[in-house]
């Protein structure tokens, strides 16, 4: 009985820990990322709000809580309040299956580093990362206007053209891996990561999950410069700043699924398990930032061929090749 | 090669945004920092006056017509000795955008632009200037232009007294 | 009908169309200032010049004089025609002062177009410029002779086409001056004409000085409501204020010019005592709160006494719109037709021109090009102006005016003039009672052309009538006597039309006592029909009293009820001319109280308000439609008219600022029982005329207009006066049926004998012309007050 009693608490201990980090990194991101944008076009950035700007997030947070929340008269009401709540939750769902360190022992107990590990992990991220397409499609759609329309189908065709690159690019590592477990996969990768025993389907991976996340190069839904903000400009104050969230969270999560498919997990010398995720992980968000800093967005078009006359056909390829590989190695 | 040309071209803005991030930012931290203005800057509009102290304004809607934002506006009126002056004169400096389209229209030199642009406030009615507000105790940026010197109508000197004219003639006189 | 080609472009125009008039058609504007379409040419300026290739006269010709021809040749934009026109430009702008920036011609200057057009930009002449000393030319004009260019297009206007005497041209070589002999103001009733010729900023509005720039103007073609001519205006508001009125173009009516009632006589809309906002004797109240009071207490009077105790007033100053919508709300109230004129005699006067003359109406136009045009009655300067300078075209072609009045009448032309009473005049209408009758009559046969000008005012209903047979005996196959009644208001034409049986006397039905409600809507029984003081007592018992109404009138200062309309210029509507044309006019402004009001001359008040001050006004068919609970758009409103009034012509046909189409002809013929009351002996024949200024309220209540007002006197021929032992500059009594009123005496050699006759103006509003023959008694004495 106390057993089961510290087992629950010990999972709901993790659960708020989880949802905290999760959250401050995502609330934190978007202060790096200003920081970071503005050196690299040799500004300082926000450096107002507590020293060195540090408390800007908070101040983002006020800020958006406090404005007026604003309902189109024409939008559909019950879509337009329910989109950014999905688009959110989505996102923040599916870091329940991603494994973040080795299992821990604590009072006797074995506890697995991950919220639940599910046989089939890998599947769930797949669905939950097509299910945020509501978030963008119903917000688009239920604002009745022409930039937010544009933006939510840009961003609809986007994601269901990348999807399929991206679920067609991990088939090699659940071949590798032979498991559905993103534990297992992890495991299978304790000595050397897949990003280098099949670096082909880590680049697609990796290309894939910049146009899933919809940040530069691939930022059409939200495109500034022709649609005003995309699906959400008919958002204000915290609906907005629930999409928002939801973006940067999905950034922790696709650099997680980054960290967890291809680049080895936890794994690494020296320093604890959950040290080298976090470095993983960071690293793979700055480099986000670093590409948004540094490349321009591409044209509808370009997008959608190198989707589909690209990355389809070479991740098809890498899956044949993968396989061929794996059958004569037995 | 297109391919390879496109590729050798995906490496170099990383190499710059990442260099870029190593060196001095290149922001005026204003409020405590004051930037250092151009001489030609454009921001605060003035009224002049010409060098003999009257008022260079003729309101002859000039400014307002070339003001593309609409925020001058004015009444003209006429002072016993004939001159043609603003009876009120208004910038609206929410409006402005300092194009300074309306010192190139004025004719007579009267509005000019100064480098004061330290404009905001939470009181927009405290942004609109009146005559009042705008009418400055100097000539500005030329010191020697007087319009009525150079219209060819009697105001600043008697009818044909003003430089290149004649006395009047009489129209009664009938000699070739 | 030659074709030529100009500039590559093929085109066929009239017969003696000049080269420049061709490009026009074409839209190819040819840099020009002295022509104008109503003055012609006379190339004077030599800014038209052209190149003619083909053609009797080849080289550079002036366009403007040289008529077209078969196959000619043209280019306007070849090199040597425009350094030509550039260097003219140049030699035109040598003593022309750099004072735009002060010159209110400045963004409407056709020399500044000109000259940008033409290329010229820097002067290179480095020798004095010539100045000029100005004239005070009165409270209209101001001039700036040194901006003069010599086109001599006023002069050509004022003189020339208006038939001004006191103004014109002297001076040799380049000292030419265009001005009077001496100061003075300018005489002529049409001398803001040549603010209007003038090409450059010469002769502006001085009732306009400095007010502002063209281009900051609101604008919209409008109808000139002060008589009953309808000529074409633009009037131009600024800031809340209407600030000058200028003349448009209708070919068939005023043609170019207006007069300068019309022009100067626009301030009415901005009068500072103009009531802005309901009210109930002190309290003030919105406009939906006044509406409410208004419909209830209609209802209310109708529950307790039956329909007759609610009686409706309409106006010839009222647009058309305004007047049926208040025809449909007695319908609805289920109280008598409204009476759409508060004077009787003009209100018959008018529907017989509506009805019974409806199918012989002439135009201006036709005026301008007839060879003989009879006056019965009418002093065109004061009734109708812009009929007067029609008269002088008709005479400069070669026609012959002929004018039976019993006023000494002024003509800008050469005319005959036959003094005659009211009594005489219908006499000579009655064809066999007066020896004059017969050399009328064949005149009028001999004549290609006739157009007879019948004044509604003086002949009333029964006179139209004579003219309409004298006209109907004057026709024959070829050619039918045409006729030109000149009317009262500007829409007189238009309530005729709408009332046919309606034949009650607003005062009768007052005095009757049965009446116990009365809303007036655009009209002052006061001031506007005759016996104001019966009128004023009558009044006085009633129980409730309404009036709609855009001017400080004295009823809309005593009234129990005041709801504010928006004055002509603020809203859309229709008037009907005497000639029977169906004008548009469209609002030039919102009504509001003037900047120049509201900041008390400074700058505009520092508030933010969601209305402006004073703009409360709504037209009043607007209103009407309010409290008819059906409030539809204007284009609807006008469908249903016309589908009601099937004589109106489609609105969807006519086009404000157009030329517009006459109303079409009448089956129905009114119905008017003519009686001539004898003439007590001893006594004089009173006639009531209108004065130049100030007779309709529209002018009266115009402050740019006061200059022009005369002084109240009573005119008397000579050997009247010495008959009764007067003389002239005596202060006599003059007793009529209204009342006693003390006047000055001048002695007249162009009155009529056995006449009196009085102005009706600011200065002696008491009697209103237009009422019916009345006979007065002339003695001397009277107060000297």
């Amino acid at each position: 009985m106390t057993e089961q009693l510290i087992m629950l608490a010990l999972i709901l201990i993790k659960l708020v820990l989880v949802f905290a980090v999760v959250l401050s990194m995502a609330a934190y991101l978007v202060l790096a990322e200003r920081k970071l944008l503005a050196r690299m076009q040799l500004r300082y950035g926000p450096n107002r709000a507590g020293p060195g700007g540090m408390i800007q997030p908070l101040a983002d947070v006020i800020k958006l809580l406090t404005k007026e929340d604003f309902i189109p008269a024409t939008a559909d009401r019950g879509l337009f309040l329910l989109a950014p709540g999905l688009s959110a939750l989505t996102a923040l769902l599916t870091f329940a299956v991603i494994p973040f360190g080795p299992t821990l022992e604590l009072f006797g107990q074995k506890l697995p580093m991950v919220v639940c590990d599910l046989n089939i992990g890998l599947l769930y991220f797949l669905a939950l990362s097509s299910l945020a397409g509501y978030g963008l499609a119903l917000g688009g759609w239920a604002s009745n206007s022409k930039y937010s329309l544009l933006g939510s189908i840009r961003g609809l065709s986007q994601l269901i053209s990348y999807e399929l690159a991206m679920g067609l690019s991990v088939v090699p590592v659940v071949m590798m891996a032979k498991s559905f477990s993103l534990t297992d996969i992890v495991m299978a990768q304790a000595q050397i990561p897949f990003a280098l025993l099949n670096p082909p389907a880590f680049l697609i991976f990796l290309i894939s999950i910049f146009a899933e996340s919809k940040r530069t190069p691939f930022d059409l839904p939200e495109a500034e410069n022709e649609l005003v903000a995309g699906f959400h400009t008919e958002y204000s104050g915290m609906r907005f700043g629930l999409f928002f969230v939801g973006e940067y969270i999905n950034m922790v999560i696709l650099s997680s699924m980054l960290t967890v498919l291809f680049l080895g997990g936890w794994h690494g010398p020296w320093l604890p398990g959950i040290a080298w995720f976090m470095i993983k992980v960071l690293a793979i968000c700055f480099l986000f930032i670093w590409v948004r800093g540094s490349l321009p967005r591409l044209r509808y078009d370009q997008l959608m061929n190198f989707g589909w006359k690209v990355l389809m056909p070479l991740a098809l390829l890498n899956v044949l090749i993968t396989g061929a590989c794996l059958l004569g190695m037995g | 090669m297109p391919l390879l040309r496109d590729i050798k071209g995906f490496f170099p803005p990383f190499w710059i945004t990442l260099r870029n991030m190593f060196r001095k930012p290149v922001t005026v931290q204003y409020p405590e920092q004051k930037p250092e203005l151009p001489e030609r800057y454009r921001a605060r509009l003035v009224l002049t006056r010409d060098p003999d102290g009257e008022e260079r304004c003729v309101a002859c809607h000039l400014c307002s017509g070339a003001c593309p934002v609409d925020c001058i506006s004015m009444q003209a009126a006429e002072a016993d000795n004939g001159r043609r002056y603003a009876a009120w004169f208004r910038i609206n400096f929410t409006r402005c955008i300092f194009c300074g389209l309306c010192t190139e229209a004025c004719p007579t030199l009267a509005i000019q632009v100064t480098s004061d642009f330290e404009l905001s406030g939470r009181d927009p009615l405290k942004l609109v200037y009146e005559k009042e507000d705008l009418l400055v105790d100097h000539c500005g940026k030329n010191v020697e232009y007087s319009f009525y010197r150079q219209t060819g109508i009697g105001v600043a000197a008697p009818r044909g007294g003003n430089p290149n004219e004649s006395a009047p003639v009489d129209v009664k006189d009938l000699l070739p | 009908m030659p074709t030529l080609t100009i500039d590559n472009q093929q085109v066929t125009v009239e017969d003696g169309t000049t080269v420049l008039e061709a490009a026009e058609q074409l839209g190819i504007v040819i840099p020009h200032f002295c022509y104008h379409k109503a003055l012609g040419a006379v190339g004077a300026c030599r800014m038209c010049a052209v190149t003619v290739h083909e053609g009797t006269f080849k080289g550079l010709k002036m366009s403007c004089l040289i008529k077209v021809e078969e196959g000619m040749v043209v280019t306007t934009d070849d090199a040597k025609s425009v350094v030509f026109r550039e260097r003219v430009s140049e030699w035109l702008m040598l003593n022309h002062p750099h004072d735009c920036p002060v010159c209110d011609e400045g963004g409407e200057c056709q020399l500044q177009e000109m000259t940008i057009a033409s290329g010229h930009g820097v002067r290179r002449y480095e020798g004095q410029k010539r100045t000029y000393n100005n004239q005070q030319l009165g409270p209209f004009i101001a001039q700036e002779m040194n901006r003069c260019i010599q086109c001599y297009r006023c002069v050509r206007t004022y003189k020339d086409y208006c038939g001004g005497k006191d103004f014109g041209v002297m001076g040799s070589r380049n000292r030419v001056f265009f001005g009077r002999f001496k100061d003075g103001p300018l005489e002529s009733d049409f001398s803001g004409n040549i603010v209007d010729a003038c090409p450059t900023g010469v002769f502006t509005d001085k009732t306009f000085r400095f007010k502002s720039r063209f281009w900051d103007l609101q604008e919209a073609p409008s109808i000139c409501p002060h008589c009953s001519l309808g000529c074409s205006t633009v009037p131009a508001g600024r800031y809340g204020e209407l600030q000058r009125v200028r003349s448009s173009v209708n070919e068939k009516v005023n043609g170019f010019f207006i007069c300068d009632r019309g022009r100067f006589g626009s301030s009415y809309a901005n009068h500072p005592e103009r009531p802005r906002q309901a009210s109930r004797g002190q309290w003030k109240l919105t406009r939906d709160e006044a509406l409410v009071q208004l419909d209830s207490k209609v209802r209310e009077l109708i529950r307790q006494h039956g329909p007759e105790a609610v009686l409706l007033l309409g106006s010839n100053r009222a647009s058309l719109e305004t007047n049926w919508m208040l025809q449909r709300w007695a319908e609805k109230i289920g109280c008598r037709a409204p009476l759409l004129s508060a004077h009787l005699p003009r209100h018959l006067a008018a529907q017989v021109a509506a009805f019974d003359l409806a199918d012989r109406l002439a135009s201006l136009e036709k005026i301008r090009q007839s060879d003989l045009v009879v006056l019965l009655g009418v002093d065109p300067l004061a009734e109708a102006p812009m009929l007067a300078v029609a008269l002088r075209q008709a005479v400069k072609k070669g026609g012959q005016v002929l004018a039976y009045d019993p006023r000494s009448i002024e003509l800008p032309c050469v005319f005959e003039q036959q003094s005659m009473s009211p009594l005489q005049l219908l006499e000579l209408l009655d064809q066999d009672k007066s020896p004059e009758s017969g050399r009328l009559l064949d005149l009028l046969k001999k004549a290609e052309s006739p157009v007879l000008v019948p004044g509604g005012d003086l002949l009333g209903a029964g006179g139209l009538l004579r003219v309409q047979k004298l006209a109907v005996v004057a026709s024959n196959q070829t050619r039918s006597c045409l006729v030109h009644p000149v009317l009262a208001g500007p829409n007189s034409f238009g309530c005729g039309l709408l009332s046919l049986p309606e034949q009650d006397d607003l005062l009768t039905q007052l005095e009757s006592g049965r009446i116990k409600m009365l809303v007036c809507v655009e009209t002052d029984p006061l001031l506007e029909a005759p016996n104001g003081e019966r009128f004023a007592k009558a009044l006085s018992r009633l129980e409730e009293l309404a009036v709609l109404d855009y001017l400080p009138t004295l009823i809309s200062a005593h009234t129990k009820l005041f709801i504010p309309t928006s004055a002509p210029v603020e809203a859309a509507g229709t008037f009907v001319n005497n000639e029977g044309r169906q004008q548009l006019f469209v609002p030039v402004m919102e009504p509001r109280l003037p900047i120049a009001v509201t900041g008390s001359g400074s700058h505009p008040p520092r508030e933010f308000l969601p209305e402006a001050p004073g703009s409360d006004p709504r037209p009043a068919w607007q209103l009407l439609q309010q409290l008819l609970g059906e409030e539809v758009e204007l284009a609807q409103l006008r469908e249903r008219m016309k589908t009601a009034v099937p004589r109106l012509i489609d609105f969807d046909k006519l086009q404000p600022g157009g030329v517009f189409c006459r109303v079409s002809d009448a089956d129905e013929r009114s119905c008017y029982a003519d009686e001539i009351s004898a003439q007590p002996a001893g006594s004089l024949q009173l006639v009531v005329s209108p004065a130049r200024y100030g007779s309709d309220l529209l002018s009266r209540f115009s402050e740019k207009l006061k200059p022009r007002f005369t002084d109240a006197c009573l005119q008397l021929h000579p050997q009247d006066a010495a008959e009764r032992g007067l003389d002239d500059g005596m202060k006599v009594a003059l007793k009529t049926d209204c009342g006693e009123y003390y006047l000055t005496l001048r002695c007249v050699e162009g009155v009529a004998t056995g006449c009196a006759v009085v102005e009706n103006g600011p200065a002696f509003p008491q009697l209103v012309p237009g009422g019916k023959l009345g006979f007065c008694q002339v003695a001397a004495g009277g107060r000297h007050d």
